[in-house]
């Protein structure tokens, strides 16, 4: 059982590294957010289960619920925030590097 | 047991890490999207190092900083587009 | 309408208790009766905005059922999309080739769409960026990571997958 939770944290990890390379190394803002989502979903994900677990062996049931909890509100309102701020990065100006077709400043000359 | 607050200081050093992108990113999306990302990560990190150490009070102050995160972005976001 | 509001009513008053009980995790009378008329008045205040049509839709078992399964097929989505970015972002060389691309839906309901949106933000690779709606279609405008096709109809098959038809058998 503790080697699930085990195995569950390693995946976290990685893919919070893998992220964070994103972020850091991602030529414009828009691709640094497609990079956030991966620290936002299976980053953090990854290690919630894997905390999750843990706390099911230590016989913790209410902390495993909270966990379980926690996970479920950040997957429900991450996509609303990214939603939102990929909208703003438009609106206010920020220039990507290289789009290689863009529907929505075609349809909205003037935003 | 060790395993948990091995974990939660590789989030945090990630977390330091993307700081980088705080204090250099060119615009302000850019330092919104590391920020946000620097919550969920202190976020994991508290909650390993609850079941760590088997207090349920780090996991209220995690569950603060998620909700204070996403309300956060929400609100730059939506001074950013010029709806405030 | 008087029964969709009823439901409407209802349904945010458990959703409040819950997480009221999940917040507190104490079982003594007061906490539970201080729960209860808390939780009646937030939801009496804001059932409006918060549901806005049958509360009770979801409650039918081929459709709960439906949205059991489709939490599975989402998983293994995501899986897919997180390997697939890591990769990239991971990959010396950086192969992305961004874009902007505009995606027909076929979904009526705000609910669907919505489920839809947050789906296709939610695996890593794709931002739901704004929703218009030209003559009666509804249209998504999603910034890719890479994209493969420009075409509408192509684009829109390689980036919903089968979560649409999913989405359909649960929401409309």
């Amino acid at each position: 059982m503790i080697y699930v939770a085990y195995i569950f944290m390693i995946i976290g990890c990685f893919f919070a590294f893998a992220g964070t390379v994103g972020v850091l190394r991602m030529p414009d803002a828009y691709c640094r957010m497609q990079s956030s989502t991966n620290i936002a979903t299976l980053g953090t994900l990854g290690a919630l289960l894997g905390g999750f677990i843990f706390s099911l062996t230590l016989k913790n049931t209410s902390m495993a619920l909270k966990i379980l909890f926690i996970a479920i509100f950040i997957i429900i309102t991450n996509p609303v925030a990214g939603h939102a701020i990929c909208k703003a990065a438009y609106k206010s100006g920020v220039k990507a590097e290289k789009l290689t077709c863009d529907d929505y400043g075609r349809d909205f000359p003037n935003e | 047991m060790n395993s948990l607050i091995i974990v939660s200081i590789f989030y945090i050093l990630l977390a330091l890490a993307l700081s980088y992108r705080v204090f250099k990113g060119p615009s302000a999306v850019d330092r919104v999207v590391a920020a946000d990302s620097i919550d969920l990560l202190t976020v994991v990190a508290l909650v390993l190092f609850s079941v760590f150490s088997k207090r349920a009070i780090y996991l209220d102050i995690a569950l603060t900083i998620a909700i204070l995160g996403f309300i956060g972005t929400l609100l730059i976001s939506k001074y950013l587009e010029g709806k405030l | 309408m008087k029964s969709t509001k009823f439901s409407s009513i209802f349904s945010t008053f458990i959703f409040c208790y819950l997480f009221w009980i999940l917040f507190t995790w104490t079982f003594t009378s007061q906490e539970l009766i201080t729960g209860a008329v808390v939780s009646f008045l937030v939801a009496v205040l804001t059932a409006r905005f918060f549901i806005h049509q049958n509360a009770f839709h979801l409650f039918n078992p081929v459709r709960f059922f439906n949205l059991v399964l489709y939490i599975f097929v989402f998983l293994k989505e995501l899986w897919k999309a997180n390997v697939d970015v890591a990769k990239r972002a991971l990959n010396p060389n950086l192969p992305i080739n961004p874009g902007i691309v505009k995606v027909p839906v076929g979904l009526e309901s705000e609910y669907g769409m919505s489920m839809l949106a947050n789906s296709i933000t939610l695996t890593p690779g794709t931002i739901t960026m704004d929703i218009t709606e030209e003559n009666g279609k509804n249209y998504f405008y999603i910034h890719w990571i890479d994209v493969a096709e420009k075409d509408r109809e192509k684009a829109g098959d390689a980036i919903k997958g089968t979560l649409e038809n999913w989405i359909r058998r649960i929401w409309k």
